[in-house]
This record gives C-alpha cells, structure tokens and sequence, in this order.
C-alpha cells in the first residue's frame, strides 16, 4: 500500500448515542494530523448513525465516512474487521487511531493481524517523534509505564483509554459526509447477535457520566450503600462501585469501575470508601477532579485525590449531604 | 471436544515493588500463572466434564514456565506444550501469535480459550490475533459459556450491557473476571501433574523487521497533589469540600 498520509480515526456509537472517547480522538487526531500532515477523517460504523456523524462532522473532522448497516446494529468484531479494514484501504493514513473500548480493543487486534501492522494498546499518549508515531501506555495494572515506537511504514495502530484527552468541542464548521458501503461475507457475520441484557434500569450509565459517586467495601454493608446514593442525588451524579462490593453481590456489575469493570472520565469523581488499589485507580484516574473520603491516611486513592477528607464516611458522608443542601437552598 | 487454553507466566502483582529511586519496577519477584488465563483454564476443564475430550494448555517463555504449566496440569488439565522463548515480552505480539499459531493447529482445537489479557503487558492482541491466524471468530470479556457440542452461546461484558451472541465451533474465548472461580490444584493433582507429558519445541521466530519496539518499563512523575483534611471534625471536613466544590464550579 506505500506510506501514507492523514489520520483515520474510528468512532464508537453506543445505544445511547455517540460515545465520547470518539471526540478525544478527535482532538488527538487533529493534533497528530496536524504533525504529521494530511487529512482528519473519522468513520462511523453502525446502525442508524447518522446523528452520530453530523456530530463528528462539526468537531473538527476534515471529512466522514459512515457506514449505515443494519448488520452493525450491535457489535461483532468480524463485521467491524471488515469495515474498518475497508475504511484503512479507502484513505489510506500513517495512522489509525480506535477507542481502547470494549469493542475497540476487540477487532483491533484482529485488523492489525489481518493487515500485517503493528498495534498498541491502551495508549494514554500519542506524540510524533522524526516523522513517527510514538505512544505511551500502562502496564503492570497501571502504575508502570512504556513508550511505543513505531517503525515501518504503516499505517500504524493505536487504541486509547477513554479518558485520555480532550474530547473536540464544535468548530462552526460542518465536513462532508460520504456514505460507505462495505461488502460482509459469511466469514464476516460468524456470530450472532441474539440480544444485549440490561441489569438495571434505574441506575444511570457510567461510561458518559459527568460526575460519578462510587462506593467500595467501606460502607461495610449493603444497606449503607444508600449513603452513597443519597450523595450521588445531592450532587446530580450516577453510582460507581469498587469490584469489592460487586463481587459481594451489593451492586450490579455494570457499576463496576475499574480494570475489569468501566473506564470512566467524568468532571467529578468521588470514591467513598475505597481504598484505591491499581485495579481501581485505572479505570478512574482521568476524572478531572477526584474526592476521596477515607479513614485510612495512608490509603492510596489520596495520592491521586484532588481533595480528600481524612476521616468516618458514616459521620462525613451525611455531613457533606446536609452541607451541599444548605449551599442549595 | 478437543480444548487449548494459552496462559502465560507472569511476575506476581503482589510483588511488584517500585524502586523510587532508579523509577523502575522490581520485577523478579514470584511468577505466577497470569490472572485471567486461571479462568480460561477453570472454563476449559468445565468444557471437557461436560462434552468429554482433552484439554492441553500452551505457553511460551523462559525455562521458569514449567511452573505455570505444572500448576494447570494440577487443576486437571491434560497435557501441555512449552515453547522456549527467552522472553515473551521481547517480541510484538502478533509475532508471538505467528510462534504460537503453528502449535495450537496442530492439535486441531474445537475451543482456543485464553485471558481477556495477561496482568503484565495488558495488550489483550493474542486472543484476536491467534483467531484471525487461525481462521476462526473470538469473543472477547466473555462471562458465561453455555451449550451443545458445536454450537454455543456466549455472554460478554459491554458498555451498553451483556451481549448474548451465538456462534458454532471452531472458536476462541478470551475468559474474564465473573466467568467461573478457578479451583485450587488438590495434592492429588499435584501428585498427578507430575506424570502427564509436556511435549518440549523450540519457536521459529520469523524474521520478517518488527513493525514496533519499547521502551524500558518506567514510573511516570506524579503531577496531582491535591488537598488532604485531616483530624477535623466531619462538620468542618465537609464545609471545607464543599468551599472547594464551589471554588472548582462544580456545585
Ligand atoms: C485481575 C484483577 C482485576 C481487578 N479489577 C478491579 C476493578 O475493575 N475494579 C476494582 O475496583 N477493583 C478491581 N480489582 C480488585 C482490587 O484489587 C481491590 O481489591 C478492590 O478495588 C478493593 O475494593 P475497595 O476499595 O472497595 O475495598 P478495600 O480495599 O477493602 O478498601 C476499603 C476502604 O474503605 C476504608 N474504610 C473502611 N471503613 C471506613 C469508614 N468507616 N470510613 C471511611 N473509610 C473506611 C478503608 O480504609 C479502605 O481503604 C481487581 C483485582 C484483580 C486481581
Ligand atoms: N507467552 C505466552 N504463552 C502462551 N499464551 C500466552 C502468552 N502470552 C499471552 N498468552 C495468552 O494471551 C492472553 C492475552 O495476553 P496479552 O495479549 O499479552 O494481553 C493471555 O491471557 C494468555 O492466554
């Protein structure tokens, strides 16, 4: 295929719409594009996704692929394989960037071996050193990192933890929309799709949350857990939960916030009574704001706390409740 | 049922300290048998009780691997392959995946199962990669296997949910956290491991210029340092967070 030129970057449309991870690749994939040189373009895979594009469009995409299917209705990595191995082979970039989701870091690795390329996972930086693509990514459960480097000609691949950059805001300009129709065989449509649970319906989602209050076993029981349910009111947040207390039965796994649990990047991130181990502290640590309200001083969520409350969650928790109220009425 | 679980041996977590000094990870602390692969492991076995058949584990790496290998032929596992390789973590995955694919055909699988990822590089690339060699699908975050011989339906973790997806054999599963409670190798096993074979290769590392390298692990610099309220009453504490909320727009 030769060298080639611009960014590719796919964007993730959830059920409930477009997921923000999409727009902080666009804005690491405006910044690449401009080092690098060549186009910014963002295809769009799914069903019904035509929203999710205009979105796309006014953020700064130079120009966008959709791919409307109703094949791609939910996710399957040997469909999403063969649109973006068809979308790579139609613009041909030096890079191609894809959200370090569930489903990203599903087909990537199998694109990447399918087209012969090198990949890395999970990046939380992307930088251009001599004309190459350079990325940093956690290992060892997050406290440890290494740097990338990419050699060859490409395009070179990278996933990226949600959370990681900026996401684009609207530029007031308005890119051109292509519709792209890709072909999918058998081999392509191996799995069936036969229905997506939802464990709960009341709870709000996590994965777009802007401020999220989550609990860990501190709250001792299950029944003071409303503790951090009356707080997640007072503060118009959704309800996150450390693995301890998922895998105690407290609260249902979609809750669950960490390395086997949701990469969340809210504005507000309040743990209560989590202790912050690496597990945890990956799927948090880029809120923009952390709250930590626990006993122990040594606990190591306070080393990434933007403010912290030494001290009972029992007596703190109602304290700040009645606190922000009274700042309320 | 013919079942190849592919685990890896991993520094133990619990071990990794951090020289502050050098900002390097110490990482010749124990090894174990990378978390999530006990769980490809414990589902591979599930597998063989109920469909019958053979399950054979690979893994790729230093001499030391035996370990790994003798700890899943004490769960129950059948026989086992090891493949030298001074150290998996020196080659990109889909060359690991090239070296590891030869073996795993050979034997012909109905069922490739691995880890979501291993707990030291976390690419989660191999699962995907070994399908796509193979010519097979993979699901990924699996939490639940149900089925008959050739057909099954699978539960994955997503963002928006658990998707239940059906899919015929020949596949591959990547096990996650919530998908069983891996058993504990019994003296009887480990008595037994000693016994079954482990079938000894070299890898052929193709030569082919890598498309990637990197970096030395590294601790990055902390930027953060927050504010910390200690020994004050919870009233004042609370106060204060809430000034600070209101400070940062956030209330
Ligand atoms: C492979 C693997 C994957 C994992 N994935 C995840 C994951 O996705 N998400 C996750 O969260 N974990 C994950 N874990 C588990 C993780 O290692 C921790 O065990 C877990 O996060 C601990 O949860 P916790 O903080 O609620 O509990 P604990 O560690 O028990 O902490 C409880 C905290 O509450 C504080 N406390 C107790 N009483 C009070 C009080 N009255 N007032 C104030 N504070 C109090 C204590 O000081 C303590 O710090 C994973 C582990 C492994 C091995
Ligand atoms: N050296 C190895 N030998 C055998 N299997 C491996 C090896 N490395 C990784 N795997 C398998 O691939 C999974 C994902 O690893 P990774 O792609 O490194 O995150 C692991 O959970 C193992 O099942």
């Amino acid at each position: 295929m030769g060298k080639g030129t611009g960014i590719l970057v796919v964007a993730e449309v959830g059920e409930d719409g477009l997921r923000t991870g999409s727009l902080e690749l666009l804005t690491v994939g405006r910044s690449l594009a401009e080092a690098m040189g060549g186009e910014l373009t963002v295809v769009v895979p799914g069903a019904e996704v035509v929203e999710a594009a205009r979105t796309v469009a006014a953020s700064g995409a130079d120009r966008v692929l959709v791919v409307d299917d109703e094949r791609l209705a939910s996710f399957t990595s040997g469909a999403w394989t063969a649109v973006v191995v068809h979308a790579v082979a139609e613009t041909n970039p030096a890079a191609l960037l894809i959200p370090g989701t569930t489903s990203g870091r599903d087909y990537a690795p199998r694109l990447a071996a399918r087209l012969r390329l090198g990949l890395a996972a999970d990046c939380v930086d992307l930088a251009v050193e001599d004309g190459a693509l350079v990325a940093t990514r956690p290992i060892l459960g997050g406290r440890v990192q290494t740097v990338v480097r990419f050699e060859g000609d490409g395009p070179w691949i990278a996933t990226v933890r949600p959370g990681s950059f900026e996401r684009a805001k609207p530029t007031g300009e308005e890119a051109e929309i292509v519709s792209l129709t890709v072909e999918l065989g058998d081999d392509d449509l191996k799995v069936r799709v036969v229905e997506t649970l939802h464990e709960d319906t009341g709870g709000k989602r996590l994965d777009n949350a802007e401020r999220i209050v989550a609990g860990g076993r501190g709250l001792k029981e299950p029944d003071r857990f409303n503790l951090v349910e009356d707080l997640a009111r007072a503060l118009n947040a959704s309800v996150g939960a450390s693995r301890a207390v998922v895998d105690a039965g407290w609260r249902p796994h979609h809750e669950q916030v960490g390395q086997t649990g949701q990469t969340v990047a809210p504005r507000l991130y309040v743990a209560v009574g989590i202790s912050g181990a690496v597990q945890h502290l990956v799927g948090m640590q880029g809120a923009d704001y952390i709250v930590a309200i626990n006993r122990d001083p040594d606990a190591p969520i306070f080393k990434i706390a933007s403010f912290g409350i030494v001290g009972d969650l029992f007596e703190v928790v109602p304290a700040v409740i009645e606190e922000i109220n009274a700042a309320r009425a | 049922m013919r079942i190849v679980v592919l685990i890896k041996q991993v520094p133990d977590m619990n071990t990794v300290k951090i020289d502050r000094a050098t900002g390097k990870p110490t990482l010749d602390g124990q090894r174990v048998v990378s978390s999530f692969d006990e769980y490809a492991i414990e589902a591979g076995l599930r597998l063989k009780e109920q469909h019958e058949g053979e399950v054979t584990v690979i893994c790729a790496g230093p001499p030391s691997v035996k370990d790994a290998i003798t700890r899943a032929l004490a769960m129950g596992v059948d026989n086992a392959v090891q493949i030298a390789l001074p150290n998996a973590n020196d080659i990109d995955t889909l060359t690991l995946a090239t070296v590891l694919v030869v073996e795993i055909g050979k034997l012909e699988p109905d069922v490739v199962l691995t880890g979501q990822n291993s707990d030291d590089y976390q690419t989660g690339h191999l699962g995907p990669q070994l399908a796509e060699l193979l010519g097979i699908p993979h699901l990924s975050s699996v939490t639940r296997i149900d089925g008959g011989d050739s057909e099954f339906s699978v539960q994955r973790d997503t963002e928006d949910g658990k998707q239940v997806v059906t899919v015929s054999t020949p596949l591959l599963l990547m096990a996650m956290t919530g998908l069983n409670e891996p058993r504990l190798p019994s003296i009887k096993g480990m008595m037994a491991a000693k016994r079954k074979p482990v079938e000894q290769v070299t890898a052929d590392l193709p030569s082919a210029a890598p498309s990637l390298s990197w970096s030395e692990p590294f601790v990055p610099e902390r930027t953060v340092t927050g504010t910390v309220v200690q020994g004050v009453a919870a009233s004042e504490a609370a106060t204060q967070l809430v000034t600070w909320l209101k400070e940062q727009k956030l209330l």
